[in-house]
């Protein structure tokens, strides 16, 4: 157990000194990720001036949800994890994990919380720099029990981002291009994660729906626990169906890579 | 001018020709935009859910907006993303060469040499977008407001096109561009929201000095409101200075491309 616990620090490891190495590119991103916040608290500045509450929240509850999201995008959402993964697949690199004692998810999982570590931290300096604006607009609630279900919520949606990128990169085994259909899942998982806006100001049928599906607890899940959108009974819900779409996805995950390792054919030495 | 459509023609030819061996390739691509289009206009739509008007703008108002806006980025995605998206690999690779070898403009063959349907299609949808809000609106444009909207709308796409080769120009210097697709993206979010959402330093920063708010502003209003000169004028300046620029920059750029390949 402690043998196999120190393989995968050591990918841990690996994965924290590479992604060290693109420091800058995460930096950028997240200063990026300040023009979006500034289009987010215009657009939804304006849209408050008409009334005083939207969705049963105010301003200062919807700019803190999209400032969480925003935080929370850097510390569990996949970057490129399927396009590495994808990049292994078809450059044959994968034929080396075959032949020694490592578990592929569980070692591109290391890599994948080491990554999110580098761009969780590199997130908050731009953050911090912004923070004298956009304090007065935060609020957030400060019941005990969100923090409680707050954090498992916030691994297992880690788990389920890094479970659809991983997906997403095994079927590299049966189509040469997998990059037509990241990016159109990733239009679905914005929408229907909450990322565009908060899945509550949907209609009433379709938000209902939508906590059903895998999306929700990507990242609006989480989210709404910290911000106050939801309330107790309906986290302990959501927490069940939760870790059942992680079980879920664990399992397809290891489907597609049982059938796609038949499909696959290593070639030289 | 002549010998300029004909390369262009030809290119174009090659690009369709190349589309039609990977239908299923185009249809993915078209759905990918499709699809990052309706967010787009699911947000407005959940929005106007709750509140009646954003900075003063309607519903429809925000959807002509909004489809103006897609509209000019569709353009640039079709006739210049693909092209000046590589530029930065090719520069890095050396394959840059190529273009340096061509009988024209290297600026204008390396920028042009790709063509999108992909994005055509769906800046002909988000035509169908601006159609289906003007006509909520009960909007009756005249046949000069609608030759000035296209023309505004081809200066919004000159503009766009400017600033993505500005983007990628730093190529030359740095031979990295990584970024660039999500900082152009980033800063095109600004163009879907109405000038009288901007106030203090937001209005200087994305008003004045970036022109990612009347790119789409000054051609919505043209329907809206009929010919605005003080707007029409405005774009058509900005227009022109940001192309000089993005020419300026791109050749000073051009001096210290080296060539990857010995």
């Amino acid at each position: 157990m402690l043998a196999a616990f120190e393989k995968y620090r050591q990918a841990f490891l690996v994965g924290l000194q590479s992604n060290l190495v693109y420091r800058w590119n995460f930096a950028v991103r997240g200063f990026f990720s300040l023009f979006h916040l500034a289009v987010v608290f215009i657009l939804w500045g304006a849209a408050f001036a008409g009334s005083e509450r939207i969705g049963g929240f105010d301003l200062r509850q919807t700019l803190t949800y999209f400032v969480t999201l925003l935080v929370l995008q850097f510390f569990i959402s996949a970057f490129n994890e399927d396009y590495q993964i994808s990049e292994e697949i078809r450059n044959g690199l994968i034929n080396q994990f075959l032949l020694k004692p490592i578990n592929y998810f569980l070692y591109r999982f290391s890599i994948f919380v080491a990554a999110r570590l580098v761009s969780g931290v590199l997130i908050l300096l731009p953050l911090l720099c912004a923070f004298p604006v956009i304090r007065d607009y935060l609020t957030f609630p400060l019941d005990g029990w969100r923090l409680a279900v707050g954090l498992p919520a916030l691994a297992l949606s880690a788990l389920i981002q890094f479970s659809i990128a991983y997906c997403f990169g095994m079927l590299t085994f049966w189509f040469l291009e997998i990059q037509g259909f990241v990016i159109l899942s990733m239009a679905v998982e914005a929408v229907l994660g909450g990322q565009i806006f908060p899945l509550d100001l949907m209609p009433e049928p379709i938000f209902r729906a939508s906590q059903y599906l895998p999306f929700y607890y990507q990242m609006y899940f989480p989210a709404a626990i910290i911000t106050g959108r939801i309330d107790l009974p309906t986290a302990g819900q959501g927490l069940a169906i939760q870790t059942g779409w992680v079980l879920v996805l664990l399992a397809v995950n290891h489907l597609l890579w049982v059938r796609g390792l038949r499909r696959h054919t290593a070639v030289g030495g | 001018m002549t010998h300029y459509l004909k390369v262009w023609l030809a290119s174009a030819r090659y690009s369709l020709v190349r589309t039609m061996m990977f239908r299923g390739d185009f249809f993915v691509w078209s759905l990918v935009e499709l699809f990052w289009m309706s967010v787009n206009l699911l947000l407005v739509a959940v929005i106007y859910r709750h509140t009646t008007t954003v900075a003063g703008w309607g519903k429809y108002e925000m959807l002509l907006l909004v489809g103006t806006s897609l509209m000019i980025q569709r353009l640039l995605m079709g006739f210049f993303w693909s092209s000046i998206f590589e530029i930065g690999r090719n520069v890095r690779t050396g394959n840059f060469d190529f273009f340096l070898a061509q009988p024209g403009n290297i600026m204008f063959m390396a920028t042009t040499r790709k063509l999108d349907p992909d994005g055509l299609v769906n800046s002909v949808l988000a035509a169908g977008v601006v159609v289906y809000a003007a006509g909520q609106l009960g909007l009756r444009p005249s046949p000069a407001d609608l030759a000035l909207y296209a023309g505004l709308v081809g200066c919004g796409l000159v503009i766009h096109y400017s600033i993505l080769v500005l983007s990628i120009s730093p190529v030359f210097w740095l031979t990295s561009a990584q970024g660039v697709e999500g900082g152009y993206f980033t800063l095109t979010e600004f163009s879907r929201l109405p000038r009288e959402a901007f106030k203090g330093v937001t209005s200087f920063l994305f008003v004045w000095l970036l022109p990612v708010v009347v790119v789409s502003n000054a051609p919505a209003r043209v329907l809206l409101h009929g010919f605005e000169p003080r707007w029409a004028l405005w774009l058509l300046a900005l227009a022109a200075t940001w192309l000089a620029l993005a020419v300026f920059v791109f050749h000073r750029g051009l001096r210290r491309y080296a060539s990857a390949s010995s």
